[in-house]
């Protein structure tokens, strides 16, 4: 979704960003830094991180960046159960913008890959 | 106190936030399709016990979690395929297989209930995440509400994929046209049809904290949101990588 976003909005990106290249996440993406930050630290369940993390953000985005960012994190950590706990596998692995993706971010490392590749 | 107030919070929410909270929240104490309001309940406490389990700790960190014993941090109200269920959904869900399912459906704990289940724990999991994100504390659970279980299932359902029947991308008609109009069935949407239901309280919480389904079309930056598209989805990859979901 983030290529698509930026296909559609002809900007220049490094999905990287995904993988926790911090730098990468900064290129064209306002709060780039920081929102990979907080993500992270929601994620890891670091309470430290997610202190400082939440701070930056806040610095650097305002407060209803803050929350619109708490959002969308809370429901990516319920999608990605959803996905994995019914095993369903990708819609369309022909599509080429998902390859390039798949491949760009090594994607096929995950156990959870074989839903897609090998349905038992 | 009224339920999800964020009178505490120091931050401003989107009313749409709470209101999605407080919905769910009624829907979680009442009878679901398969379970009462009371194990509907006790299925969300396990959902919060999972993260201080340390049999669930041990087990991520083997090499196998199929060959590894012990017993939950839990309540007691559940029966033991349920409880490991919740438990596992939270804490490593990426190892998660049809086997598996296949054989706690064996066991007593059917496809339909753990399709509740699922749609239950998650829920809980990412309102409470939400809170955690903001340095809020948790909202209490809700009293259940006595009555009788539905066992509600959809007219038209396949195998085609995953573990569990779905709806088809053809079937969300009748009492289940609602699903995914003005979208196509993609099978993260379809992932949980088998109890309809849980599908509606899915995207009823994922359009408060993300976006709606017909907003999703939107690449570029929704009116109601502080974020752009492209910020939302660094932060959905980041997440989906960390939790190493291929999906």
């Amino acid at each position: 979704m983030l290529r698509v976003s930026a296909m559609t909005t002809e900007t220049e990106i490094d999905l990287q960003g995904i993988n926790g290249d911090a730098a990468s996440a900064a290129v064209s993406i306002d709060c780039g830094t920081e929102l990979m930050a907080f993500a992270e630290a929601i994620t890891y369940r670091e309470t430290r991180q997610l202190i400082d993390s939440r701070q930056a953000l806040l610095d650097a985005g305002g407060a209803a960046v803050l929350v619109d960012a708490a959002g969308v994190a809370a429901n990516f950590q319920r999608m990605v159960r959803i996905a994995d706990s019914i095993g369903i596998p990708v819609d369309d692995m022909e599509m080429e913008v998902g390859q390039e993706v798949r491949a760009t971010l090594d994607l096929t490392r995950f156990a959870s890959a074989q839903n897609t590749l090998n349905p038992a | 106190m009224q339920a999800f107030s964020f009178a505490q919070s120091p931050y401003p929410i989107r009313d749409d936030i709470p209101q999605a909270y407080k919905n769910f929240w009624q829907r979680l104490a009442s009878p679901g399709s398969w379970w009462t309001g009371e194990e509907r309940v006790a299925i969300a406490q396990e959902s919060r016990n999972a993260l201080i389990c340390r049999f669930c700790a041990d087990r991520k960190a083997a090499l196998s979690p199929y060959t590894f014993k012990g017993e939950h941090s839990h309540e007691g109200k559940l029966p033991a395929t349920a409880v490991d269920a919740a438990h596992r959904i939270i804490t490593d869900q990426g190892r998660i297989t049809r086997a598996w399912v296949e054989n706690n459906n064996d066991e007593g704990l059917s496809k339909e209930a753990y399709v509740e289940l699922v749609g239950i724990v998650v829920a809980i999991f990412s309102i409470d995440e939400f809170h955690r994100a903001l340095g809020l504390a948790l909202e209490s659970l809700p009293e259940p509400k006595p009555g009788e279980i539905s066992r509600y299932r959809p007219a038209h359902i396949s195998e085609d994929m995953g573990f569990v029947p779905t709806v088809p991308p053809d079937g969300a008609v009748g009492n289940e046209s609602d699903l995914w109009e003005g979208s196509r069935g993609a099978n993260v949407i379809r992932a949980l049809t088998l109890v309809p239901d849980a599908l509606r309280d899915w995207r009823e919480i994922a359009a408060a904290q993300y976006l709606s389904f017909q907003r999703m079309t939107n690449f570029v930056k929704d009116d109601n949101r502080s974020i752009n598209r492209m910020q939302m989805e660094l932060i959905a990859g980041r997440v989906s990588a960390i939790n190493e979901c291929f999906y």
